[in-house]
């Protein structure tokens, strides 16, 4: 019956044998499935990728979850080719031997037969078919004919017991030739066409001698394979279901783990946020003694040492200003008896000798720059402890440069430079501490002014919408650039051998930046040897309101930017120095 | 007779050094170092200004100042190292007429005792209303229904000055120089400490005052005398 089932082909590869038991599942998987299947997971991939960089919880479950899908489908993969070699071997053995024994009966018929004309023979072979349905056989569709090739001497009719399909079609010349050639049982995997569209199956062909006809005759049963079709897909589905389940349990298991893991991570992330704002006393909670609660653990005290660090630094920056505004203080007492004592000392001076009399006169004067050097002191210790308090009111700022311009006129006059003031019409008005400003405003005139060389000295009044601003130009000496960078460094001086008629104590600018800083505001210098120097005050009409559009440019508006120079200007903010080169730019 | 002064301070140089300016400029001088001892002296020794360290050893300036305040009228000087701090606040708070900041100069020294010395001579006696209340200037006395009010020298001066000119708005540096005799501007605390204390003692609510009336921005001005 299978006698040739295990001999060698020398048909093409299309033609199946026993070997081939994997053969016929490859035509009944669900092609269309599996694509969208495919295209999903691409994108959930995609979208995986995306927060992939962003987030550790992603990238540990769609790690796991890939992972367990790839080790569910090999599993998987396995089982099933498992379940269907058993289902389909065991089942085409069945047809196999069912398609022999009906070969058989059929032979055993027609070798009974005398029937010996053409009529006859197909009567007899129309009666088998008829039969065959009745015969218990589990084939579908029978298919009996002459070989393409016979010179039967009977002229026979092929037969087919269904009509409605295209039998002949589906044996396929491999299989014909087989069997025509070698004789015995041949099958081959095909789809067949079934009332319910198509199904897998096998055809099973093997040689049968009509009576009269010579031995030239085919006999080619059809078997349905859509039961097992039904119990493998249905197995398979069970299996898929039963891999998502565990793929999204693995995934929201990760998912879980891995926040539980990442929990103390995330709180140390925030809670390391919250130190660095300034909070010094942020801990985290420490729980059980695992290596989380290590985390936290080393978290805190790496905390608790940063906090230590910082305090200790403040003590001591603390200390040193408190030394600082102390020494200033105690020193005022004696300093005040003194004072008295040179006071007295100076009025009476014209009844000394001159050597006396001098004395008391620079005794007097010295007093006067020891007693301004410590009050800047003080207000410098004041800003340093962030002590300065802005008392602010609503202030025209034309009204106060006027009142410095008064004030430092005689000075002016001393030095023969004469103040220029140009002021818009309208109010300049700005909530100003007004003390302050006129402390500024001070400062940079009576700088104009030692510095002036006797030229005239330009200030500027301008307001916008959001600020204030006043600029003060003088054509003096001016600065190099190493000058001008250390113009608002503390008891620093433009030019240490020159002498100081007005008796600055070195702390003016520095003392006036840090006024305009305590408003909002920025106070900046731009100078060139040879060419004076400009200062430009400018303040946010609401104090600590942002500036905006700046009303004055620091730069002078005679400026010559077109003419290439040899020296380079040096502007000076409070944001630190920064050197334009204009030779490079017009270059 | 001369006009005495006692000087409060614990440094003894400077306290010889005040006594030598003041007894230059005619005033007769007492002092005492030790601030435990203070109100003994005070009461013994009846001044007519106080000028008073706020940094002593035994009693606090403030407290002094309190308990100078609580028996007496007289004008308290404060001297102080630390014009910044909320000292001063409390030194005027707790009754100083005046402050004066170390390191200072004589002259500006006498100047402030003698603003707060100084004595409103009115030969012709002058009566003035303002809100509810009723001035004496001449016998420096205030009244509300008939019944006085007791207030400081430098109060009275305080609602003299706004009382006079019951049209005009004062502005504080206005009232520094007309009250405090300050040439240029000053602290302005010192004008918001004692009007806040003048209030106290002449508004029936304080919260909303009738007789001192605030024009923001600008600074003080009597309110409207009730017929």
């Amino acid at each position: 019956m299978t006698e040739d089932l295990g001999g060698p082909l020398p048909a093409g590869p299309r033609v199946g044998s026993v070997p081939h038991p994997a053969g016929p599942a490859t035509t009944y998987r669900p092609p269309a499935r599996r694509s969208t299947l495919r295209r999903r997971l691409r994108r959930k991939l995609l979208r995986l990728m995306q927060s992939w960089r962003s987030s550790l919880t992603v990238r540990v479950v769609s790690t796991t979850v890939l992972g367990g899908l790839l080790a569910l489908g090999i599993v998987g993969g396995v089982l099933s080719a498992q379940i269907r070699e058993g289902l389909y071997e065991e089942r085409v053995d069945q047809m196999l031997q069912d398609a022999a024994l009906q070969r058989q009966e059929a032979q055993e018929m027609f070798d009974s037969s005398t029937a010996t004309t053409s009529q006859d023979v197909q009567g007899v072979a129309n009666d088998w078919l008829e039969s065959l349905s009745l015969s218990g056989t589990d084939a579908d569709y029978a298919y009996l004919r002459s070989s393409p090739s016979s010179d039967s001497p009977v002229d026979f009719q092929d037969l087919v017991n269904v009509g409605g399909y295209d039998l002949p079609s589906l044996v396929s010349e491999d299989l014909s030739t087989a069997v025509e050639e070698e004789g015995g049982q041949h099958w081959q995997p095909i789809s067949l066409p079934t009332p319910d569209g198509e199904v897998p199956g096998i055809v099973v062909g093997a040689p049968v001698t009509l009576p009269a006809a010579g031995d030239a005759q085919e006999l080619y049963l059809f078997y349905s394979l859509q039961t097992e079709e039904e119990t493998l897909g249905l197995v398979l589905q069970v299996l898929a279901v039963g891999a998502l389940a565990i793929a999204v349990l693995l995934g929201a298991m990760t998912w879980g783990i891995t926040r539980w893991v990442l929990q103390p991570v995330t709180d140390a992330v925030l809670a390391a946020e919250r130190l660095a704002d300034g909070e010094l006393d942020e801990r985290m909670d420490v729980r059980g003694r695992d290596e989380l609660a290590l985390l936290g653990q080393s978290f805190n005290e790496m905390a608790a040492s940063l906090q230590r660090q910082i305090e200790r630094m403040e003590e001591l920056s603390r200390l040193q200003q408190r030394f600082v505004s102390d020494v200033s203080h105690e020193l005022r007492t004696p300093l005040t008896t003194i004072r008295m004592a040179g006071e007295l000392i100076h009025e009476s001076r014209e009844s000394f000798d001159p050597a006396v009399r001098r004395s008391a006169e620079l005794l007097h004067a010295q007093l006067d720059r020891f007693e301004s050097m410590l009050a800047d002191l003080l207000e410098i210790s004041r800003f340093d402890a962030g002590a300065a308090i802005l008392e602010v009111e609503e202030r025209d700022v034309r009204d106060l440069v006027g009142h410095v311009v008064d004030l430092t006129a005689i000075l002016a006059d001393a030095k023969g430079s004469p103040l220029r003031v140009d002021a818009p019409d309208e109010a300049c008005t700005a909530a100003v501490d007004s003390r302050r400003i006129e402390r500024v405003l001070r400062n940079l005139l009576s700088n104009a002014i030692e510095h002036g060389e006797g030229q005239p000295i330009e200030i500027t009044v301008a307001a916008s919408n959001s600020a204030v601003a006043v600029r003060v130009r003088d054509h003096g000496v001016g600065m190099d650039a190493d000058a001008a960078s250390h113009v608002f460094d503390r008891f620093w001086r433009a030019d240490p051998a020159r002498a100081r008629t007005t008796g600055g104590t070195g702390l003016g600018l520095a003392i006036s930046l840090e006024d305009a800083r305590l408003h909002g505001g920025s106070l900046e210098a731009w100078s060139r040897p040879g060419e004076g120097a400009s200062f430009l005050l400018t303040l946010p009409r609401r104090a600590g309101a942002d500036i905006g559009v700046r009303p004055l440019r620091l730069e002078p508006d005679d400026d010559p930017q077109d003419r290439p120079e040899q020296n380079p200007s040096v502007i000076v903010s409070s944001d630190g120095p920064s050197l334009t080169r204009t030779s490079e730019e017009n270059g | 007779m001369s006009v005495k002064l006692l000087v409060i301070d614990d440094d003894t140089a400077l306290a010889e050094m005040i006594g030598i300016v003041m007894e230059a400029e005619g005033y007769s001088v007492a002092y005492c170092a030790d601030g435990a001892q203070a109100p003994e002296v005070f009461r013994a020794e009846q001044p007519d200004l106080v000028l008073l360290d706020l940094m002593l050893p035994g009693l606090d300036g403030i407290e002094i100042c309190k308990i100078i305040r609580a028996e007496s009228d007289v004008p308290v000087v404060m001297l102080t190292a630390k014009s910044d701090t909320l000292d001063v606040v409390a030194g005027l708070e707790a009754g100083a007429d005046d402050y004066i900041s170390k390191p200072f100069k004589p002259k500006e020294l006498a100047a402030r005792v003698k603003a707060r010395l100084r004595r409103q001579e009115s030969p012709e006696p002058e009566r003035l209303r303002i809100g509810d209340l009723e001035i004496d200037v001449a016998g420096h006395e205030v009244t509300r229904d008939g019944h006085a009010i007791a207030l400081t020298p430098l109060e009275f001066d305080l609602i003299v000055a706004l009382a006079r000119k019951p049209w005009q708005v004062f502005s504080r540096e206005v009232l520094l120089e007309q009250v405090w005799g300050y040439r240029h501007a000053a602290d302005t605390r010192l004008v918001n400490v004692h009007v806040q204390r003048l209030r106290a003692k002449v508004e029936k609510d304080p919260e909303h005052p009738e007789v001192v009336v605030t024009v923001r921005g600008v600074g003080y001005r009597a309110g409207a005398p009730h017929e």
